[in-house]
């Protein structure tokens, strides 16, 4: 380090230790070492980091009125330098949060790392998964065109299914009896308020939480060959970290380029010929409703709600479940058929939705 | 004694190898089609597609030579001298030609044939249960044709990865070198291998990287959008105003006058002149 960066380094290590958080904060020992497998936290938060800065960039043109939303949108992408491919980068960016989410959770579990002692790690990780979602439904609306009305017409619509609070979440979501004013005003505040500073202060959480029960290392291998591999967190976790978001970072510069964001007519309550649907990450849920199986007020409740409450509620209860210390995914079989089953799932769903779009033209 | 090769399968040694060669080249690869994206050339097709495909050969001989000669010291604990891309990833191009050819057909022809099964057999439920939604026969013929495509697909990877394996292991046993490092040593050298030795240096140089690329990047992306909304009410075009020279203005003005003057003063003279011939007359 040359002398006036030294001396600047010191002048803040005098004040607040500098090197003790250096310390804490680069050399956490990693049990087996580093792995590519561990980068997805990182991204995860690389991915917030550059959703809030393109978020700030597209609020200095953005008008969250219902007069306003749309032209200024459309202003964003036709007028502003650059404006289309920021709007783009961050509408692709959430995409990659949610892709993110679901490669940290599977890893997680399928490495057994929500075990006894990092519960608390797995709690707090699902809620923000939850908040996650939050960020792409309430964010779909802003741009206030025919797809982001009816998507979130049809996302209140199953929320108010939801016994007890459902028409009082509906009803406070939507602020009237169609999404109108209202609706965008409180969807813009969650979005941009409520929503990072509830991910903010859990991510803060989440590691803290991580730093105390310290990484759960692979699932597999000898003790001897996991203690000859530890290593510290810097540099080689850094560097591969840095190499992931970089990717991450590439592959969402790819999506923005290769299918630009491009508005549809003005919102109206009116649909016309436009077929509404949600987003991608959406779509499974979407075309379970449509199963005749769920049709009707239960049906639709249970699929809408239920179904999906249910499985959140068993993700929350899985470490106090499954008590085993086994951790190796291929020694739990039902944990691995069960991922599987919801994986694949998930994704013939997802595509029998696209499918069924060419039976509504 | 056992060669250490025989103590990993084909399949999970040529896994271990392709896999890793795979996420390796795959953010240069992304770096070239990002670069040719921003400069609207698209990477999959025409010069685009022969750029990358013509950049990615280095980047993928490099990388299954890095990534293979890690997984032998890591897994085998045999030590490589030499070089090891070219040869093991022609040996992976060829075999590659050949599965994908094989895998092509196979793959199309299931698909097909599936799908042909698939609509009759919907067309047999729906004899016997009418009022199929629609939302049910989408997702059930979708599992009818998709299943065993996969099956297929899997198959083909699986072919591709035992004789990949099966010439990861011949490439080890002629080449290789069972070493002699302790677990420890081992341990340091494939993962110094893998991550350079000097970490400031690879961050500087990596921040100058991104710096410089981003810098073309920047020059290459469009101002705006290449997709313009068809109805977005363009503005309409003004024509920039001269600015005003007062000087050049009253120097033009002055000029324009003279010329008048001039002509003025000619037609003048020649009104007099007429004016005096008829009067001689």
């Amino acid at each position: 380090m040359n002398g006036l960066l030294q001396k600047v380094y010191d002048f803040v290590d005098e004040r607040i230790d500098l090197k003790t958080l250096e310390a804490k904060m680069m050399n956490e020992p990693i049990k087996g070492g580093s792995r590519w497998a561990y980068v997805f936290g990182s991204c995860l938060l690389f991915i917030f980091i550059m959703q809030a800065i393109t978020g700030i960039l597209l609020m200095f043109y953005y008008i969250p009125s219902a007069d306003h939303a749309y032209a200024s949108t459309q202003y964003v992408i036709h007028e502003v330098d650059y404006g289309w491919f920021i709007l783009s980068y961050h509408f692709w960016g959430s995409s990659a949060m949610v892709v993110m989410v679901f490669a940290h959770m599977s890893q997680v579990f399928l490495w057994g790392a929500y075990k006894k002692p990092r519960e608390m790690i797995w709690l707090v990780g699902l809620v923000l998964f939850v908040i996650v979602m939050a960020f792409g439904f309430t964010g779909y609306l802003l741009p206030w065109d025919q797809r982001a009305y009816w998507a979130t017409t049809v996302g209140v619509e199953i929320m108010d299914k939801t016994p007890i609070v459902g028409d009082f979440l509906a009803r406070f979501l939507k602020g009237g009896p169609t999404p109108g004013q209202m609706t965008l005003s409180r969807f813009f505040v969650i979005h941009v308020m409520i929503l990072p500073a509830a991910l903010m202060g859990l991510a803060g959480l989440h590691l803290f939480f991580f730093r105390s029960a310290g990484p759960a290392g692979p699932f597999r291998g000898a003790p001897e060959e996991l203690k000859a591999k530890t290593d510290f967190f810097f540099p080689r976790q850094v560097w591969k970290d840095i190499v992931a978001m970089a990717t991450v970072f590439m592959a969402i510069c790819t999506l923005a380029f290769i299918e630009p964001v491009q508005l549809l007519e003005q919102a109206t309550p009116d649909p016309g010929d436009y077929h509404p649907e949600p987003e991608w990450y959406f779509l499974f849920l979407f075309q379970m409703l449509r199963l005749k199986v769920f049709s009707g007020e239960l049906g639709q409740f249970v699929a809408g709600v239920a179904i999906p409450g249910a499985f959140l509620l068993l993700l929350a209860a899985l470490p106090f479940i499954d008590r085993s210390p086994e951790r190796n995914i291929f020694k739990r079989p039902v944990a691995l058929l069960s991922w599987t089953v919801v994986m694949i799932g998930i994704l013939v769903l997802t595509v029998s939705a696209i499918l069924n779009r060419e039976f509504l033209e | 004694m056992a060669h250490p090769v025989e103590s990993i399968s084909s399949i999970k040694l040529a896994w271990a190898v392709s896999w890793s060669a795979f996420w390796t080249g795959f953010p240069f690869k992304l770096i070239v089609a990002l670069l040719l994206l921003a400069g609207q050339v698209h990477p999959w097709e025409g010069a685009g597609l022969v750029t990358l495909l013509v950049v990615s050969v280095p980047i993928d001989i490099w990388a299954v030579g890095l990534t293979a000669r890690t997984v032998f010291l890591e897994r085998l604990g045999v030590e490589v001298r030499g070089p090891v891309g070219v040869s093991l990833w022609w040996q992976g191009a060829v075999l590659g030609a050949l599965v994908l050819g094989g895998a092509y057909y196979a793959v199309g022809a299931t698909m097909a044939v599936g799908r042909k099964i698939a609509a009759a057999m919907i067309v047999f439920i729906k004899t016997v249960y009418p009022t199929l939604p629609i939302a049910e026969q989408i997702t059930l013929e979708l599992l009818l044709w998709t299943i065993p495509t996969a099956i297929v697909m899997l198959v083909c990877v699986l072919i591709w990865l035992q004789l990949f394996g099966w010439r990861l292991k011949r490439f080890v046993i002629t080449s290789g070198q069972t070493s002699s490092a302790s677990l420890l040593e081992r341990v340091r050298q494939w993962d110094y291998a893998r991550v350079p030795a000097d970490p400031t240096l690879v961050l500087v140089s990596f921040a100058g990287v991104i710096v410089t690329l981003t810098v073309v990047f920047w020059v290459l992306l469009p101002v705006t959008t290449p997709t313009p909304h068809p109805d977005y009410p363009l503005p309409p075009v003004e024509k920039a105003a001269k600015p005003v020279k007062p000087e050049e203005l009253i120097k033009k003005t002055e000029a324009t006058l003279e010329k008048a003057e001039a002509v003025l003063t000619a037609l003048e003279k020649e009104k007099s002149k007429e004016t005096k011939k008829g009067k001689g007359k």
